[in-house]
Parts: C-alpha cells; structure tokens; sequence
C-alpha cells in the first residue's frame, strides 16, 4: 500500500520569478526562507511521486475545451511553456502513470468525472514551488488541474471532497510508494481586474486560522461568503481546499506568509498535520 | 459571457512567434479573426474598459503585457474600470 507522508500548500504568482531580481530585499529573504523550509520538510518526507494541485493558466485548455478537473495521466510532462521562466531547470519532468490511473479509476469509483490528459505542460503554477523549493532530484509528478481561472468553478465543498478522495487513492494503491500532496496557489490576489494589485491581508489570516483550525464545514462557510472579495486569484484557495480534504481537515501548521505587494499575492506555505 | 474570437486571439497571442508577428504588424494577425467591429476598434485603440468586459482578466493582463503597455498604464486603466460594471463574474 502507498503511504501519504506530506501535505503542503504554496503560493505561486509568476512575479516571484518575474520581479525576483527588483523584490525588496526582505520580499526576497521572506521568500526564499518560506520555500527552503516547505522544500525542506518536503525532502524529509522522501515522497517518490507529488500529486501537485494546481490551475492551468491558458497553457493546456482554452474556453473551447475547459475541464473542471483535470488528472494528468502521461509518463511525461512539459516543462513550464513562460517564455520568462527559461531558468526551470526542467523541460520535461516524469509522471507517474500507475498512480494517476489509479486516481482516475478511484475518482470514477467515488463519482467523481475528471478529465484526463497524457501530455500536459506544467505551467508556472505548478513549476516555481517545485523550483524555487530545491526539489531536485524531483520526485515524479501526477498533477491536478483544478479550474480556479475561468467561472463557473468548482465548489469549495466538492474540492475538499476531491482531497479526501486522492487520501483514499493513495491508501488503496497497490503498490510500495511514497505520496505526497502539494497544492499551489493563493492566498488573496487579483489579475486583470480593478482592483489588480491589492491583497487582502486580513482574508489571508482569517483564512489561515481556519486552516490551522481543521474545522472543514466552518471553513467552507468561511470561503463561501469571503472567497470572492479576495480577489480573482484567491480562487487558487480551492486546491489549498483539496489539500486540506488529503489531510482530512487536521489543520495545518503555518509555515510562513507575508504580503507581499512586488508579486502582488498574500504568499502562504503551510504544512498539514497528518499523524 | 466571454467574446470567443477575442479570447481565442489573445490565448493565440501566448505563442511567441504569432506575438512577435502581431506586434510587427497587428493588423496582419487581426485580419485571421472575426472579431466583431466594435470589439475589433477597441483592440486598435487599446481599450482596456471595454475589452476587460469581454475577455478572462488573466488573457487581458496577458494581453497587454505581451502588446508592451507598460505595467503602471495598465494598472492606471484597469483600476479606472473600477466604478463601471466589466462584467467579469468571480467564482
């Protein structure tokens, strides 16, 4: 049976890539300590694949064709396709077929419908925490498209629910197999509309005290009446949602955020209790 | 609602050589789209109020990133949307 040995979440806004070199120096030391410490601990956990929840930023689906969900089942993945992010040291990193088949055959058995793709590009979402964590040698990857961007969205409930079902993907996998989640994302942002540039501080660490809480239903309400007001990138706090549901609702442990007004995002980076 | 051949223009936009193609000679790249007139005049006139109405707010910041309006004009016009109604709907 595999075992889950991590639960992780991280902000990923492309300017922590972008602005890296014109951030403040505290922005910067701010960051670099949140993603050594989440790269850290998820090294300590020794995961042979990551099933990494993120959203898709127009690379791999347009209006034409937009899954709400999407499991990535291929033996390879693109590296990220920004022409701004050439320093990825990756341009193609390795799924884990028997895994994500597994996730989809669950999915299907719990009713749940996901798209499924045998060749997606791993956009900024998913590449700057995996990079920008040090995870390298990087363990093999099954991603989840959730799709934050383009309304209608997902549920909050039904990405909590979507947690819970990857937990017992793992659990029932047969084989011998390290898993870890890392959801991506988040906290309060907002792209291209008015008020582009503002972050909610006082969401994020409301939003945060509920994660540390573990109390899912109060979380959900929470969300579901303060979510849109933290602007269009806030969405992101759905796949924070799922990793929360990997995690049954144990709460996690801070271990940093800062607004941070360069990158234009409330940047959070937790780890869940698991034991 | 999203107006498709505007959102397909600016998703299409994301390819290096078709960006590098619309900014040497846009309106070469426009003629291959069937955008409406008006939506069409408001490409040309870089009009972010009225294109933030009709496109996902990630392609619109795209957008004009990729057509080189720099970041402090963009922000200037999309905050100045703000009293007016741009119709994109939060999840």
């Amino acid at each position: 049976m595999a075992e889950l040995v991590g639960v992780y979440a991280a902000s990923h806004g492309p300017m922590i890539v972008r602005n890296w070199k014109i951030l403040a120096p505290a922005e910067r030391e701010n960051l670099t300590s949140a993603f050594s410490e989440l790269g850290r601990r998820i090294k300590a956990a020794r995961p042979d694949a990551l099933i990494v929840i993120s959203p898709d930023h127009w690379v791999n689906f347009f209006i034409d064709n937009l899954p709400a969900i999407c499991v990535g089942v291929g033996e390879a993945h693109d590296g990220p396709p920004e022409p701004w992010f050439t320093e990825f040291p990756h341009r193609k990193m390795a799924g884990h077929p028997p895994l994500a088949e597994h996730v989809v055959r669950t999915a299907l058995e719990r009713d749940f419908e996901p798209s499924i793709s045998y060749r997606l590009a791993l956009d900024h979402g998913f590449c700057i925490p995996l990079w920008k964590a040090g995870l390298d040698p990087l363990p093999a990857i099954v991603p989840v498209i959730f799709n934050d961007l383009e309304p209608p969205l997902p549920s909050v409930r039904r990405c909590y629910s979507w947690g819970a079902m990857l937990a017992e993907a793992v659990a029932s996998y047969p084989g011998k197999l390290r898993v870890g989640v890392l959801a991506t994302g988040g906290l309060s942002h907002s792209i291209g509309e008015p008020d582009m540039g503002r972050i909610d501080e006082a969401f994020d660490r409301d939003c945060i005290r509920r994660f540390e809480n573990g109390d899912a239903p109060a979380l959900f309400d929470f969300l579901n009446e303060r979510l849109t007001g933290a602007g269009n990138g806030a969405s992101e706090v759905r796949n924070w949602v799922a990793a929360h549901g990997a995690a049954r609702g144990r709460g996690f442990e801070l271990i940093r955020y800062d607004p941070i007004p360069n990158v234009y995002v409330g940047c959070g980076f937790a780890s869940w209790k698991l034991g | 609602m999203r107006d498709y051949w505007l959102s397909k223009l600016f998703f299409d936009l994301q390819s290096p050589p078709l960006s590098d193609e619309y900014r040497a000679d846009r309106n070469a790249v426009l003629a291959r789209y069937p955008l409406k007139p008006a939506v069409r005049a408001a490409v040309e006139a870089d009009d972010v109020a009225a294109l933030a109405r009709l496109v996902n707010p990630y392609l619109l910041r795209f957008y004009f990133l990729m057509a080189g309006m720099p970041e402090e004009e963009f922000l200037r016009r999309i905050r100045a949307t703000a009293s007016t109604p741009t119709g994109a709907s939060r999840g």
